[in-house]
């Protein structure tokens, strides 16, 4: 039986919050400037 | 027979996002929800264009709207082929990360304030639903755990309170299935009438979105009803559902413990583990990107375009609820089932009306 890896360990609700805080601090430290609506 | 059909596309969130699918291979299915969302929001845009060039009094349709029907008709007509399915699956990631992004445009306070409200109406609303649901589903005779796994998933977060109920209870696959289609149905179906109702009750957004969080069920069909009545409702609408979903963990965690003192169940060994299994961890990520909007983390430009992120999130969402929908086959689920998880959304939506507009008179919502 093979192990999973420590990235699939991660559950797809911490990688939508991890997605989400890298988004934010891209933003936070100018890297995405405006995000158009 | 019918539950296998079920299981495609009730259950097919999730089992798809769990089964090893490459990177590569969502992007198809990302791709079709971007395409459909974002003709939501080009028909909107066309619309107001349309009748300002030509002085015409057109409604104005949210794209939440337009995302969903254009999604329904596909999904209901020529069917969401194979080689899309995977990544629209994925509609349920974008929206964890839409409500972890939409804490930017929560301050701390406004969070306790609201959050606070929400959790004391939510406790009243998981006792009086999970004791009606419990005593409606003897009443049909439906079997103990599709009771549970009903009474669950209509008190707190549809189906994801379903899935993980049915691992902690050793509930039946085929139960799940038809939990899950019967507040899938439900939601699709609550998702026009809240809105219609709202208005004709004249809510105001807080109270509306308030109640929305409190009665919708699944978390994407809570968040597009709120969106529906306006932008503030959608917002206070994530919030309640937010507080929702916080008490999933503890609601399974009792029924694990029922469930094994009657021996049909695992015994839960390490109730704090189980408890941080069970935790939507979006709900942290919300707590923390409001906690850094309240403390000048981010300056004005940077939270609008924090929340615009999140708007962009919500759009591939809501492009996903009208995807994975195949009424037709919801509906070939038992009927006893739905009927009794549509009496209980009834009375559990009446419950948190009446509860809303006490709320109201108190607390000036």
């Amino acid at each position: 039986m093979s192990q999973a890896s420590p990235l699939h360990r991660i559950s797809l609700d911490t990688w939508a919050v991890l997605l989400a805080l890298a988004a934010a601090l891209l933003v936070r430290f100018g890297v995405l400037k405006t995000v158009p609506w | 027979m019918a539950s296998s059909a079920i299981r495609t596309t009730a259950a097919g969130a999730a089992a798809e996002v769990k089964a090893p699918v490459s990177a590569a291979g969502l992007i198809p299915g990302i791709a079709l929800l971007a395409v459909v969302g974002y003709a939501g929001k080009f028909i909107e845009h066309f619309i107001a264009a349309y009748g300002k060039a030509h002085h015409l009094v057109l409604p104005n349709i949210e794209y939440v709207l337009w995302a969903i029907l254009i999604g329904l008709a596909i999904s209901n007509t020529v069917g969401v082929p194979a080689i899309f399915r995977s990544g629209v699956a994925t509609y349920e990631f974008w929206l964890k990360a839409g409500i972890v992004l939409l804490g930017a445009r929560f301050l701390l306070g406004d969070v306790r304030r609201l959050g606070g409200v929400s959790l004391v109406l939510i406790a009243i609303e998981l006792a009086l639903a999970l004791t009606f649901m419990t005593y409606l589903g003897r009443g049909f005779k439906l079997k103990p755990k599709l009771v549970t796994l009903l009474a669950v998933g209509s008190s707190i977060c549809g189906v994801s309170a379903i899935i993980a109920a049915q691992g902690a209870i050793d509930a039946d696959e085929e139960d799940s299935s038809y939990a899950i289609a019967a507040i899938l149905l439900l939601g699709a179906i609550s998702l026009f009438l809240f809105p219609l109702i709202g208005h004709a009750l004249h809510l105001s957004d807080q109270a509306y979105g308030l109640w929305t969080g409190l009665a919708v069920d699944n978390t994407a069909e809570a968040t597009a009803a709120g969106a529906l009545y306006s932008d503030a409702a959608g917002k206070v609408a994530v919030l309640a559902k937010t507080c929702r979903n916080a008490t999933i963990g503890f609601v399974v965690l009792g029924y694990a413990i029922y469930w094994a003192s009657k021996g049909q169940a695992a015994e839960v060994e390490n109730k704090g583990a189980f408890l941080w299994r069970k935790f939507p961890k979006f709900v942290l990520g919300f707590l923390v990107i409001s906690l850094l909007a309240t403390v000048g983390f981010f300056s004005k430009t940077q939270l609008a375009a924090v929340g615009n992120l999140s708007r962009w999130a919500f759009l591939l969402t809501f492009a996903g609820v009208g995807l994975r929908t195949n009424l037709r086959e919801l509906s070939k689920q038992g009927a006893r089932p739905f009927l009794v998880g549509a009496v209980g959304e009834i009375v559990i939506a009446l419950i948190t009306l009446g509860l809303v507009f006490g709320a109201d008179h108190f607390y000036h919502l």
